[in-house]
């Protein structure tokens, strides 16, 4: 079993698992830090289990682009 | 058929090839700028968005984000293998793919069943409206990424299927794990 997808699940369910945990707490930064985490983990299934890190740089920045772009405009739009 | 047959490097051939890298990027697109736009209508009703998120099961929410990154885990485990070992290799971790895709759906049907029984159908209020639409957007791309990997475990026989189909099936799968965790902390945490 490839161990670096091993460890990279088990990132995505600590990450998963504190998400959760976050949202019960109410905070003026809890959304924030959801989004945050979201962010995360979006980039290491899309750099990990898609193969991105292996790809093209043109690839890595339009993903990086999309994801940095859509946290900014949320942040933007609710805060 | 060999292993290896494109070079990932190349500005033309990004993992599971460009043209469902095109896809990959129209779909998530569409899917940021709906959600965009949510937030934006969630910014003039506060109220009534957080009353009708606190609707929303973040237990299920959770257990479905557990469900399709497991199911991704398995694909790309199953990408690894077939790279490896050859096409044959897709029945070593395939099918877990293909089941714990399908816990994500059984476990949505039970959601929407839920919802549809308290009375937050499409048209109860605009947070519904878009809770409907996006997560059914979502599952009918389940679906039909859970069709394209049954093909491809079938298909696994044929001379035809290659390993940029079966990395081109693994991208998209890959693309609703994406999307989902985009909708998940909007629809059930956010407001």
């Amino acid at each position: 079993m490839g161990k670096t997808i091993a460890n990279t699940w088990t990132v995505l369910m600590i990450l998963t698992i504190t998400t959760a945990l976050i949202s019960m707490v109410n905070t003026t930064y809890t959304s924030g830090l959801i989004l945050v985490l979201a962010t995360f983990k979006f980039l290491i299934v899309a750099f990990q289990f898609m193969e991105l890190k292996r790809a093209h740089f043109l690839w890595k920045f339009l993903i990086l682009s999309y994801i940095i772009l859509f946290t900014i405009i949320i942040f933007i739009v609710a805060f | 058929m060999t292993n290896e047959a494109v070079d990932p490097k190349n500005i033309y051939y990004p993992p599971g090839g460009i043209l469902i890298w095109i896809i990959i990027f129209l779909e998530l697109i569409t899917f940021g700028v709906a959600l965009i736009a949510m937030v934006y209508e969630g910014k003039a009703n506060p109220v009534q968005f957080h009353n009708a998120r606190l609707s929303l099961n973040v237990t299920y929410g959770t257990i479905n984000t557990v469900f399709l990154l497991t199911s991704g885990f398995f694909m790309a485990l199953s990408v690894k293998e077939v790279k490896l070992g050859g096409k044959q290799k897709l029945k070593k971790y395939l099918p877990a793919t293909i089941l714990f895709g399908s816990f994500f759906l059984l476990l949505k049907c039970l959601e929407y069943y839920e919802k549809i029984e308290a009375g937050f159908g499409m048209g109860h209020s605009t947070f519904f409206n878009y809770y409907w639409m996006l997560t059914l957007f979502h599952v009918v791309h389940v679906i039909v990424g859970l069709v394209i990997l049954t093909s491809v475990y079938f298909g696994r026989h044929k001379q035809s299927t290659t390993i940029e189909d079966i990395e081109a099936s693994a991208a998209f799968w890959h693309m609703c794990d994406l999307i989902w965790l985009l909708l998940f902390p909007v629809l059930y945490l956010f407001f």
